[in-house]
């Protein structure tokens, strides 16, 4: 229990977003990066979005079952944390199932975290994410409160 | 089967845990035994133990990356993949591993 209260201070609620508009994958990153400097978690959205766009040149992010996990790790993040967004239609990705994304989680990393607790949160999160039934009960959130809970509650 | 390796991926805050985990799981669920270290961006965790190694019968590597420490596993089975098959197909990695020692 006192994990899962843990990550409720690294991930907000502000910063999970449902019905994302958009086709594109650019498009999408681009509205949670924007959401990101919007509650104050990084100070420059064209930084921190190159650095996002960058580290997706280096391999896929495309988990399978219609999830992706992009991440940028830039000096523009102020601090670190986890944004999540499904978007109202598929988006292409290159992903591992060869399957379109609705739900994206975006990992924002401080380039010098002081203290290994933030990263250690979301190590937690990619721990959740190796399970394949997870991935499918993600998918079929209809809201911002249930997505966050999904992700801060589960035991 | 003894197994022990290292998981890394190229920015080392998500693929290399996701990997871990998979590779765990994966190894619990066939009956195996299964040690994993991950090299992150917060550096070295769950370090291989000396003689985790030694027992070990193949040397597991799924990392994107150049990974330190792998004159560790000289003389041992190795076998290296991208983080990529293991988070894709887990347990058919462990199963290919072990129809092949056991030829």
């Amino acid at each position: 229990m006192l994990e899962s209260m843990d990550l409720k201070n690294v991930i907000n609620r502000e910063n999970v977003l449902v019905d994302i508009e958009g086709t594109t994958k650019e498009e999408v990153l681009k509205a949670l990066c924007n959401q990101l400097f919007n509650t104050g978690y990084i100070n420059d959205v064209d930084d921190f979005y190159a650095d996002v766009l960058a580290r997706e040149e280096e391999g896929l992010t495309g988990l399978g079952k219609g999830i992706a996990i992009p991440h940028g790790k830039s000096e523009s993040v102020i601090n670190t944390t986890i944004a999540i967004g499904k978007t109202k239609q598929p988006i292409e990705w290159v992903s591992l199932d060869d399957k379109p994304v609705e739900v994206i989680l975006l990992f924002a990393v401080k380039n010098s975290d002081a203290t290994t607790t933030h990263i250690k949160l979301l190590q937690k999160v990619a721990i959740m994410l190796a399970d394949d039934e997870f991935l499918v009960a993600l998918q079929k959130a209809e809201n911002e409160d249930e997505l966050f809970g999904m992700i801060t509650q589960r035991d | 089967m003894k197994i022990v390796g290292v998981a890394a991926c190229t920015s080392g805050i998500a693929h290399t845990y996701i990997a871990k985990e998979k590779l765990l799981k994966a190894a619990k669920d066939l009956g195996h035994e299964i040690h994993i270290e991950t090299q992150g961006t917060i550096g070295t965790e769950d370090e291989l133990a000396e003689k985790d190694i030694e027992e070990a019968d193949v040397v597991i590597l799924a990392v994107d990356i150049a990974i330190t420490g792998t004159e560790r596993f000289d003389g041992k089975k190795v076998v290296k993949v991208p983080t990529s098959i293991v988070v894709k197909a887990p347990k058919q990695l462990i199963q290919k591993i072990e129809s092949e020692l056991n030829k």
